[in-house]
């Protein structure tokens, strides 16, 4: 009996093992190329490692194209608009899953019918629509278009629901105002949701290209999406160079990751199963 | 009952907005556009009375955007930019730099948005001017032309060909051409004569197999054909009998015969590797994996600067494209990049000064300056082309054109048509579909295009 | 009567304050734009100032005849049908693997969730790279295991859609697996002793415990995956443009194409409107099985 469990926990272990080395391995495989020289990325026969280390790689990017402006401008972008999208989106979630008043249902289905349309159907009114209160070509239109997802809103309820009446009705009880609730009890105990939310608005933010490429006209303006698209289109064969700085650009969201990955896997918890 | 009263009126405020959102939208949605025509209109006059009172304000600079692709690696824009500010010191250019496979959609949605940027346009494929005009986002040049007395005869017939419904919308401010480049060293080393400047497309095919040698890594392809359509249609339009707005697209079959049998014959790397590889021209060229390549003019001023650079250190030539079978030597594909003026922009007059510094032979010489072809052909302006620094001193035959065709017709189903053409071209090239399949689907779904 | 109506009132304003920071954004940035494209669907617009002509149904009949648009519909259903199981079943295997209580479970998890977080662009860039038919290191490895044909991957119509489907499953289990992990975390152990108990082994309650018990779960996943997969673009974008040909031209490619390859702005917004029809029934789907799967949870 006992050999069996040890049998099967290997087992398991391999199998896990093979799974993630072979998840991982494409992000190996750039690493690693980004320190080859541009014409051995293929050679025949494919060499794993390169035959001379060239870390100088990681010096050139930041020479070819303004990567700094583009990582500061990323940043920017990021962080704003993910500090708009889960303050605004707590607020009306709480509304929508705690307060009931007038036409909420209503308003609610049409937030939720919203998620579903692609972006690139309305890009050109929204687009049109900016142009005419001139917040094209700067950051503040960008996050003002992606500041108010439905997304957002929708996740956070889900969360919200599932704090319990009882509470809130005890804090009301002792006198506390909606706000007081909200800001006491509900936010404090949706905690795992905003963490999930941070994880997705960062990500989406930091890894979108189409926004900031239609959006975004002045090169000191650029988002680090933008400068590795330039990249491969101006640097098309230097692979190495293209892979140092898609390597540069997955960092900062690596980071972001491995923080708030305790709170993020609460968060799905209780967010996904309900859906 | 005052708080009440409050109360009361905020609530319809609120409920009315509810309402409104309610009911599908589709009011609000209206109203918005209706308002923003109408804004549109009234705007416009008053934006150009501020235009011509912004230049004289002094201190304070005026700008004017200018949009166009790849910046880095095409330095004329920035040259004629810069010129353009050294006459004009109030005005500050900026350049809306996107890349090149992003371009045309961009500048769709800035147009169709109504934007006022980018005033000035460079029009990157000649045919989508048609339908910038057909939606009015370009504003007609004819009244400035006249007022300032520009002689359109200077472009060689390129600027009527640019006229849409007799009027002039865009001027030319670019001319490429094909031609053909080749390695000096490589023909040296293989004891082989440099192509001449009149060879058919047999003679060609049969010096690309001649110049192949080598394996594996180390293997020197006889010649290059980049993954663009242009790269095998240009060369059944050479003789000017046939556009590529078509019925019947069945003159195309001999010219991907020959790209095929060169890809089957390993003389040009295969399409499939160079289009998933996303390999460039430039790179194949510069690390000597091949020895002649057929390319545009532009591609001139890309290998005197990255030779300068020291990117690379061979000598290479360039030499007129080979022609078909009974075409006259000389003969040749090419294109004309047109400049425009967006109708919404705010500064129309500047952004005529700057077309029109762009587009003069003043602008011409700093285009010859950076090796690149400007529209205007003169022999002052050739002279500068072939005595740029870096330029092959045999090369000048390459500059002689004796007969110039465009590429593509100014049509506003061309950019539908061409996406057919070149999904089509992508199947036969990867040797999914052979080219009797590719040609029939080619005419079948080009007529569905043009149908609309 | 009237200070219940006060309060009510009161609490109306209370739940519409808490909506309106959010909402006034929303609307203007994102309702208006989504309704004008709907309104679309109906007109012919080619995106210029000249007034759109109302054209009724014309729209949508014309997409019924266009080769281009039944293409990208059947290459989205293809692209689903394949996807959603191949990544449910892998993300399910790993967390159920996960969950038998291993030690390093968080960096496996890291592991198997960075692709989700990973930039596209760049994502993109590496895969294709991988997978180069000539010279790409699948291939070699291929070749190295004796298939002297390998596929030509993106070069080829029968593959370039398998190679989006593979790095869609591979991109995108990372969040589903931490889905499952967490409903997987939720189930009682009493019902694995009860069943250990009875003898049954670990397959035995993986079929008879663990997927029953997650069918709440997986209901999730499948009309998450299947609402994202219809919604495809930019990994198809960034790797293949719909290519070869039009081999992994999807709705949203086709609808992308309309709007500004060829100025037909009310045509698209009929193609996305269909998008849009097909997404609202799966979720529809889900919320009347939300509902009746409420009592297993």
């Amino acid at each position: 009996m006992n050999t069996r469990t040890v049998k099967s926990k290997v087992i398991v272990y391999i199998i896990l093992s093979v799974l993630a080395i072979g998840m991982v391995i494409p992000f190996f495989w750039m690493v690693l190329a980004s320190f080859k020289n541009s014409n051995e990325v293929f050679s025949i026969p494919m060499k794993i490692l390169p035959t001379v280390w060239h870390f100088e790689n990681y010096q050139t990017i930041w020479e070819k194209i303004p990567l700094l402006t583009f990582f500061k401008n990323t940043a920017k972008l990021t962080v704003i608009t993910t500090v708009i999208q889960v303050f605004t989106s707590c607020f009306a979630a709480y509304g929508f899953a705690k307060v009931k008043f007038k036409g909420r249902d209503m308003l609610f289905v049409i937030y939720v019918t919203t998620i579903a349309v692609p972006w690139q159907v309305y890009m050109v009114p929204q687009f049109a629509l900016m142009s005419k209160i001139h917040l094209t070509n700067s950051h503040l239109g960008l996050i003002l278009m992606q500041a108010f997802s439905a997304f957002g809103v929708f996740l956070m309820r889900q969360f919200m629901m599932g704090i319990p009446d009882e509470l809130l009705e005890a804090a009301r009880i002792d006198g506390l105002t909606e706000y007081g609730i909200f800001a006491r009890i509900a936010l404090p105990l949706a905690k795992p949701g905003i963490a999930t939310l941070i994880i997705f608005t960062f990500v989406n933010i930091w890894n979108d290209f189409m926004g900031p490429m239609i959006y975004l006209n002045s090169t000191e303006l650029k988002t680090i999406q933008l400068g590795i698209r330039m990249f491969i289109s101006q640097y098309g064969a230097d692979y190495a160079l293209i892979m140092a700085a898609s390597v540069c650009s997955l960092i900062p969201v690596l980071a972001i990751f491995i923080i708030c990955q305790k709170w993020f896997v609460e968060g799905i918890t209780a967010g996904g199963v309900k859906g | 009952m005052k708080k009440r009263q409050f109360t009361a009126l905020t609530l319809t405020a609120a409920m009315t907005a509810v309402s409104l959102a309610g009911c599908g939208g589709s009011q609000p949605a209206e109203t918005t556009k209706a308002s923003a025509t109408d804004g549109a209109a009234t705007e416009a006059p008053a934006a150009d009375g501020a235009a011509t009172e912004a230049p004289a304000a002094d201190g304070e600079k005026t700008k004017l955007t200018v949009s166009v692709w790849d910046n880095a690696s095409s330095p004329q824009f920035q040259a004629v930019a810069d010129a353009f500010m050294a006459k004009n010191p109030n005005v500050e250019v900026e350049l809306i730099d996107t890349q090149a496979d992003e371009y045309n959609n961009k500048i769709t949605v800035m147009l169709a948005g109504g934007a006022a940027d980018p005033d000035v346009i460079m029009v990157k494929e000649a045919d989508t001017q048609v339908g910038m005009k057909e939606k009015n986002q370009l504003l007609d040049l004819t009244s400035y032309i006249e007022k300032d007395g520009i002689d359109l005869s200077v472009y060689g017939g390129a600027a009527e060909q640019l006229q849409m419904d007799g009027k002039q919308y865009t001027l030319p401010f670019r001319r490429d051409w094909y031609t053909l480049f080749y390695n000096k060293d490589l023909f040296d080393a293989a004891g082989v004569e440099y192509p001449s400047d009149d060879m058919t497309w047999d003679e060609y095919e049969a010096l690309a197999k001649q110049m192949t040698s080598g394996e594996g890594s180390a293997k020197v392809y006889g010649s290059h054909n980049h993954t663009w359509m242009a790269l095998v249609a240009n060369w059944a339009l050479q003789d000017g009998k046939n556009t590529l707005l078509s019925e019947d697209y069945s003159f195309l079959k001999p010219a991907y015969e020959q790209a095929l049998r060169m890809q089957d014959e390993g003389v040009v790397q295969s399409y499939a590797n160079l289009k998933t590889g996303s390999i460039h021209y430039i790179s194949t060229f510069e690390q000597q994996q091949c020895a002649m390549v057929p390319m545009g003019t532009w591609f001139i001023a890309t290998l005197i600067q990255d030779k300068k650079d020291g990117k690379f250190d061979f000598n290479w030539g360039v030499t007129k494209i080979p022609h078909p079978e009974g075409v006259e030597a000389g003969s040749t594909v090419g294109s004309v990049t047109p400049i425009a003026i967006n109708a919404k922009t705010d500064v129309p007059d500047l952004a005529w000064e700057f077309v029109k510094f762009a587009t003069s032979e003043e602008g011409a010489l700093i285009l010859a300056e950076n090796n690149v072809f400007p529209a205007i052909s003169s022999d002052a302006i050739n002279e500068k082309l072939a005595s740029v620094v870096g330029f092959p001193e045999d090369g000048e035959t390459a500059l002689e054109v004796k007969n110039f065709v465009f590429d593509r017709p100014l049509d506003s189903k061309m950019p539908s048509v061409r996406k057919v053409i070149e999904e089509e071209h992508d199947l036969i090239m990867i040797g999914e579909e052979d080219i009797d399949t590719g040609i029939a689907n080619m005419n079948e779904r080009a007529k569905e295009a043009m149908a609309e | 009567m009237n200070s219940r109506k006060c309060k009510e009132l009161r609490t109306n304003l209370i739940g519409y304050s808490f909506i309106i920071p959010n909402f006034i954004g929303y609307f203007v940035f994102i309702f208006i734009p989504v309704c004008f494209s709907f309104v679309l669907s109906v007109m012919k617009w080619d995106g210029s100032d000249v007034p759109m002509q109302f054209v009724g149904l014309a729209n949508f009949t014309k997409l019924f005849g266009d080769s281009t648009f039944i293409i990208s519909l059947q290459n989205t259903l293809w692209y689903a049908a394949f996807t959603v199981p191949l990544t449910l079943v892998a993300s399910l295997l790993i967390a159920v693997l996960l969950n038998s209580k291993i030690k390093g479970m968080v960096v496996y998890r890291t592991m198997f969730f960075f692709p989700y977080v990973a930039s596209l662009v760049a994502v993109g860039a590496v895969w294709n790279m991988l997978f180069q038919p000539e010279f790409g290191p699948i291939n070699e490895f291929l070749k190295f295991i004796g298939i002297a044909n390998p596929p030509k991957w993106c070069a080829s119509t029968e593959w370039a859609m398998w190679v989006i489907i593979i790095v869609s499953v591979w991109k995108y289990m990372g969040y589903y697996m931490v889905v499952y992990l967490a409903a997987l975390q939720g189930i009682s152990a009493d019902l694995y002793e009860a069943a250990s108990i009875d003898g049954a082994t670990g397959l035995k309650k993986l079929w008879y415990i663990t997927i029953p018990m997650l069918t709440p779960t997986t209901f999730f996943v499948v009309i998450m995956l299947t609402i994202q997969c219809f919604k495809v673009f930019d990994l198809i974008y960034v790797m293949t443009g719909g290519g070869p040909g039009r081999a992994t031209n999807v709705l949203v490619n086709h609808i992308y194409n309309a709007a500004f390859v060829d100025f037909k702005f009310g045509y698209a917004s009929a193609s996305a409107l269909v998008l849009f029809a097909i997404v609202l029934v799966v979720t529809l789907i889900q919320m009347r099985g939300e509902q009746k799967f409420t009592d297993f949870v």
